[in-house]
């Protein structure tokens, strides 16, 4: 028996070559599919090419109608190419590598209109991760709301009850201290009980100021003079008693005085708490500014945290294995892992691309731009070298020169340290909504820049949009100019004539703290113009509006709060007054009695101890 | 229409000229292609093994049939070797650095969970399944064929026009 089948290898032959021909007919297809799963896949939208061109001999692919949608903008493209020529190494291919040596693009336009949808149904786990974390922490952002309601009726002192007011409370619990303490005090002085000391000491006094020497012989005067010695360390502890009394009671008040004094505090944390019932406008510009421009600043910098977030993915440091889902396919796709080895070549190297654009028109945008990208490859840490984009403006018809843009992301190990710096002028947006204000902004030609600097986890960015040209247009019909001060068509009119006459609008959001989840800081000269028309107009009306409240405040806390002082003054008084009579009574006796022990014992002859 | 075919396959594997031997090699190598999945390098080499080698082709055929829905049943199972074999066994990733980084060999896609562990548990089954398979179709000839030859059903099958196609691979 033969072990090979000699007769079967002309099927076989054949079986490749249909296999050869096939390859020859698809492998254009499949290289689009190829582009488009994998662009979907990083971009997180639909990526769409019209044709796909291989040419193995040559490691040339030619990609015709490459359009990239915008994953925040279903509708419009991120960009699209008219034609990308990517010449390939061969042998890498085997490896299932894809090295690209250059790549020239022609024919690049930003931002263009999509006939359909490019959302997926199904992102990719990574790309719909991004975007849920984004989102995500988009909501979380606490945008302040500009209420018209705040500004009209203001004053509803009504809205303050007594119950609430945390003064009173308090000055109710400091006059009960002080009864409380005074109720002690006396009970305390009616313990030590110094009436039948004081009595003793002075029927001793009595006794001494009627002895007759003679009579008592130096044994007699010299018991007498000892008992009155008794009486008066007796007298003495009385003293001591009396004032450590009267310490405790001093001690007491002063803690009630302190406590009167803490009314002030809590009487203003109660005013403060009855402003905030009241909705009183805060009329600092750093408030105004996120109430306006939040949500139109938050739409702005979230593509940043994608596109970081993305390239953190996809072009990951180290060589650790890593993990991504596998094919799609019928069976279960499971997970591929990449195994990155120094010495070997990365799975995608995007050596050098280079794209020139032309934008027509007489625009301040319009002329010719030259962009170049170095060292794209999705295993940084074999590359060695960071990534790099350039992209300058090289020549324009009008309009300003300083269109720019660098962007170095360096994750060949850890921290991950990316800097992106963009300067573009001459850019179109288009209106935007501000509901607070009741108003669309035209931005006309906007200048913008970003400066972005990550280090590991920690981000700082800022981005800033300038026009000198900011036209305003009314939603619904205009305010009316004779409405009520302080009602809400006066707030609205307020708002419009400050806001229209500004031509000049600067828009600056701020990114800090960790890339996961930065604070948002807003700022804008509409806003602080907003704020400055506010104070001028509605100061006088918001000055009368916290002096009634305060008034309401102090009417209703005020009489609590003298009563409290009047209590604890007139209990320091009471105390002070009682201490001070018994112990000027208790020196009278003690002097009394000494004088009478002094002049009894002088008339011995011989001095007692 | 499909199972017909897979009747067809059957009663051809069964009763060939190979041997048992033959049809058993076949149908071991041909539970690859079930198990794995298809597209894939490895899948291509043992299709012209199986093609070239003088095994039983609608053996290899059955063997394929027959695997596909233990393979579809069987991918947690796989994914969980894959996943042990790749990413948890430290001593093993020497030899996936090296297998992912050689030109061809990359292809096979054995970097992937799936692939690989259906591939292992494809390579532990077909020493066991060439000797159960080689004795059951010995058995099979000796105690079953003679009756079953003689049936209506038999003689259909057999007949069929794809019959002249099979006998191109016909083991020797």
């Amino acid at each position: 028996m033969q072990l090979v089948r000699w007769k079967a290898l002309v099927p076989l032959v054949v079986f490749g070559a249909l296999f050869a021909v096939g390859w020859w007919l698809f492998a254009d297809r499949a290289t689009r599919r190829a582009v488009e799963y994998v662009g979907a896949e990083v971009v997180g939208a639909r990526v769409d090419v019209a044709a796909a061109d291989l040419r193995l001999a040559e490691g040339a692919v030619r990609l015709s109608g490459l359009a990239v949608t915008n994953p925040e903008q279903p509708m419009r493209n991120l960009f699209e190419a008219d034609e990308i020529v990517a010449y390939v190494r061969t042998l890498p291919l085997l490896e299932k590598k894809a090295i690209l040596d250059t790549v020239a693009v022609r024919g690049l336009r930003f931002g263009t209109e999509r006939r359909e949808s490019g959302a997926l149904a199904r992102p990719s786990p990574t790309s719909g991760r991004i975007v849920r974390e984004v989102s995500g922490w988009a909501r979380s952002v606490r945008i302040p709301s500009l209420s018209l309601e705040a500004l009209t009726g203001l004053v509803d002192v009504a809205a303050i009850s007594p119950d609430s007011l945390r003064t009173l409370s308090q000055a109710r619990a400091v006059v009960g201290q002080a009864d409380s303490i005074e109720r002690a005090f006396r009970s305390e002085l009616a313990a030590l009980d110094p009436r039948p000391r004081l009595d003793s000491a002075r029927a001793l006094t009595q006794r001494l100021r009627e002895a007759d020497p003679a009579r008592l012989g130096i044994a007699g005067i010299r018991s007498l003079a000892e008992s009155g010695r008794s009486q008066i360390s007796s007298l003495d502890d009385l003293g001591r008693q009396v004032g450590a009394l009267d310490d405790r009671v001093k001690a007491s008040v002063a803690s009630l005085q302190a406590g009167v004094q803490g009314l002030a505090d809590v009487r203003a944390r109660d005013l403060a708490w009855a402003r905030g019932l009241l909705r009183l406008p805060s009329l600092d510009s750093p408030d105004l500014s996120p109430a306006l421009f939040g949500d139109i600043a938050l739409a702005k910098v979230q593509p940043f945290l994608y596109w970081l977030r993305v390239a953190e993915e996809y072009l990951p440091p180290g060589l650790d294995p890593r993990r991504r889902p596998g094919p799609g396919r019928v069976r279960a796709s499971g997970t591929s892992v990449t195994f990155p080895r120094r010495e070997a070549m990365p799975a995608f190297l995007l050596s050098y691309a280079a794209a020139d654009l032309e934008l027509g028109g007489t625009g301040a945008g319009a002329g010719r731009y030259a962009a170049r990208l170095t060292g794209l490859t999705t295993q940084p840490a074999i590359y060695g070298r960071p990534m790099v984009l350039a992209a300058q403006r090289s020549g324009g018809t009008a309009g300003p020169r300083d269109v720019g843009l660098k962007a170095v992301l360096n994750h060949v190990a850890r921290p991950l340290r990316d800097s992106v710096i963009v300067s573009l002028s001459g850019l179109t947006l288009a209106p935007v909504a501000l509901p607070a204000l009741g108003a669309r902004l035209g931005l006309g030609q906007v200048a913008m820049q970003l400066s972005l600097e990550r280090v590991g986890d920690s981000l700082n960015a800022r981005m800033v949009w300038r026009t000198a040209n900011a036209s305003w247009t009314r939603d619904g019909s205009p305010p009316d100019p004779n409405a009520r001060v302080g009602s809400r068509a006066w707030a609205e009119g307020l708002l419009w004539r400050t806001v229209s006459s500004l031509r000049s609008v600067e828009l600056e959001a701020r990114l800090s703290g960790s890339l996961r989840s930065p604070a948002l800081a807003i700022r804008s000269n509409v806003g602080r113009e907003v704020a400055a028309a506010m104070r001028r107009e509605l100061g006088a009306q918001v000055a009368q509006a916290e002096a009634r409240v305060r008034g309401e405040v102090d009417r209703l806390v005020q009489a609590r709060v003298e009563e409290a002082r009047r209590g604890v003054d007139a209990l320091s008084a009471r105390a002070a007054e009682a201490v001070s009579a018994q112990r000027q009574e208790l020196t009278n006796v003690r002097s009394t009695l000494e004088a009478e022990i002094r002049r009894l014992t002088a008339r011995l002859p011989i001095r007692i101890p | 229409m499909l199972l017909l075919k897979l009747l067809q396959q059957f009663v051809r594997a069964l009763n060939s000229d190979g041997t048992p031997g033959q049809v058993a090699a076949g149908l071991a190598l041909g539970a690859a292609l079930g198990l794995t999945p298809l597209v894939n390098v490895h899948n291509l080499a043992l299709f012209a093994v199986i093609t070239l080698a003088n095994v039983s082709f609608p053996g290899a055929m059955l063997g394929w049939a027959l695997f596909v829905p233990v393979g579809f049943a069987l991918d947690p199972l796989f994914d969980m070797i894959g996943r042990r074999l790749l990413l948890d066994t430290a001593a093993l990733q020497p030899l996936w650095t090296s297998v992912y980084n050689t030109p061809v060999l990359s292809l096979t896609n054995f970097n992937n969970t799936i692939v690989l562990g259906s591939f292992v548990v494809w390579l532990l089954l077909v020493l066991p399944l060439f000797f159960v398979v080689r004795a059951g179709v010995a058995r099979y000839r000796v105690h079953v064929y003679q009756r079953l030859a003689q049936t209506r059903l038999f003689k259909a099958v057999t007949a069929s026009k794809l019959y002249n196609v099979y006998r191109l691979f016909r083991p020797d």
